[in-house]
């Protein structure tokens, strides 16, 4: 069947059977590598996209479960000053670069900040629980994404004068 | 692998339609608890999916003085965001012990209720609140309990053809709520399952009181209930002892670790009535 869907802003269209997962057709028929299909139970993290602005794992979604639907993935939200704001907050407070966890540790921290401008430690540890990784101390992500809030606040404010 | 045909109901007169005629057809709504299963490259469905998740008079909530009507595709993390406060402790709870905020945000609360295998969190919480679920087919809607989705064994008994519609959510004033999970660390394991409590007093008589237990059978001792209410707090030792035996010998045939954690569970519960 043809899907047709939004993928990172773009209208497209993909020929997909009701057997393919989601995280397969974004690799292998986008060429999508930022995202991995490991545990396909959605425990692992690595496959986390945002579907409709929501920080889903793809691999337990079935393709055609996403016709009509916005999606994005790493490397679309890279395109965007958000993704801007995250890395540097990461940076500036010392998080690790990991190759197994950092596209989804900024998806949801994006995720995150697009519903709360000021999380508290306890929402961003339990929303980087969809990203477990052993790479960084808590300690140095939250101060990381508590930045990557400041950055993305003082962005808007000046936006918005 | 069977390549499934797929369905996409516009809206609820189209889906009870489809329903009718593909009676063995497989409702997808989050999905989260049939993937989960598959370990596979592909996905194994049946030959006939229709897809409900995005049914407008599914995804519809709304809050009135003594309700909460939350639509069976409507996400678990939605159902934490959008009743704030209103929601009831318990079953936020519940809801927020549930996987991780990205599995949330696909679950749906329809799914949490519909499952046939084995009885998910929601269901205790959902429980001790007497909550009811609207359910659907061509012939009108019906208003259930939740305690009727278990069945005269214990087991799950969701009816077969049926659509889980809304869930009405009582909003009402209780002085102890707990909910915990138990057993292994792997959830949804044989041996898991969640203890969920909701007590009310009035003027030092206990007013409400309901204590259910479900993992793979659920344990919910209505008859038990009603002789505990109208008692005077705090209860006696003697009360006490007397009802923790009989939740002890109705977890008789659950597996040994769970019964034990149960026991240890209904005791607490009873032995906070007993200050």
């Amino acid at each position: 069947m043809t899907l047709p869907f939004i993928l990172n802003g773009e209208d497209v269209s993909a020929r997909i059977r009701s057997v393919d997962r989601l995280s397969d057709v974004l690799r292998s028929d986008f060429g999508l590598l930022g995202l991995q299909s490991d545990c396909r139970c959605g425990s692992c993290g690595r496959c986390l996209i945002l579907l409709d602005g929501r920080l889903v794992p793809s691999c337990i979604i079935p393709a055609f479960r996403i016709r009509g639907r916005e999606v994005v993935t790493i490397e679309g939200f890279a395109q965007t000053d958000e993704y801007q704001d995250i890395v540097a907050g990461f940076r500036s407070a010392g998080v690790e670069n990991c190759g197994f966890c950092d596209a989804s540790k900024i998806l949801s921290t994006a995720a995150l900040l697009e519903r709360r401008a000021r999380p508290t430690n306890a929402e961003i540890l339990e929303q980087l629980s969809s990203a477990p990784c052993r790479c960084t101390d808590p300690e140095a992500l939250l101060r990381g994404v508590l930045a990557a809030a400041d950055r993305r606040s003082r962005r808007i404010y000046r936006r918005a004068r | 692998m069977l390549v499934s045909e797929i369905h996409y109901p516009r809206d609820l007169l189209e889906l009870l339609d489809l329903m009718r005629r593909l009676p063995g057809a497989l409702l997808y709504a989050g999905g989260t608890e049939i993937l989960r299963q598959q370990a596979g490259r592909g996905v194994s469905l049946p030959a006939e999916v229709i897809c409900i998740y995005g049914l407008p008079e599914l995804r519809k909530a709304s809050l009135s003085e003594r309700y909460l009507d939350v639509g069976a595709a409507v996400t678990l993390a939605e159902v934490l965001e959008l009743a704030g406060s209103a929601l009831p402790s318990l079953l936020a709870d519940a809801l927020r012990g549930i996987g991780t905020p990205a599995l949330r945000n696909l679950a749906t609360l329809g799914g949490n209720l519909a499952s046939r295998d084995r009885f998910m969190d929601a269901w205790p919480a959902l429980a001790c609140l007497d909550a009811l679920v609207e359910l659907r087919d061509s012939g009108g809607a019906t208003w259930i309990n939740v305690n009727r989705l278990r069945g005269e064994d214990g087991r799950p008994a969701f009816p077969e053809g049926g659509l889980l519609t809304r869930v009405r959510i009582p909003l009402e004033r209780w002085d102890a709520l707990a909910l915990r999970k138990v057993g292994g660390r792997d959830y949804p394991g044989p041996d898991t399952a969640v203890f969920a409590l909701a007590a009310r007093a009035e003027k030092g008589i206990l007013a409400a009181f309901r204590l259910a237990f479900a993992g793979q059978v659920a344990l919910r001792l209505q008859e038990v209930e009603t002789r505990i209410l109208g008692r005077s707090l705090p209860l006696s030792e003697r009360e006490h002892r007397a009802f923790s035996e009989e939740y002890r010998e109705a977890a008789a045939d659950l597996p040994e670790g769970l019964a034990v954690q149960f026991g240890a569970l209904v005791d607490g519960a009873l032995r906070l009535l007993a200050r």
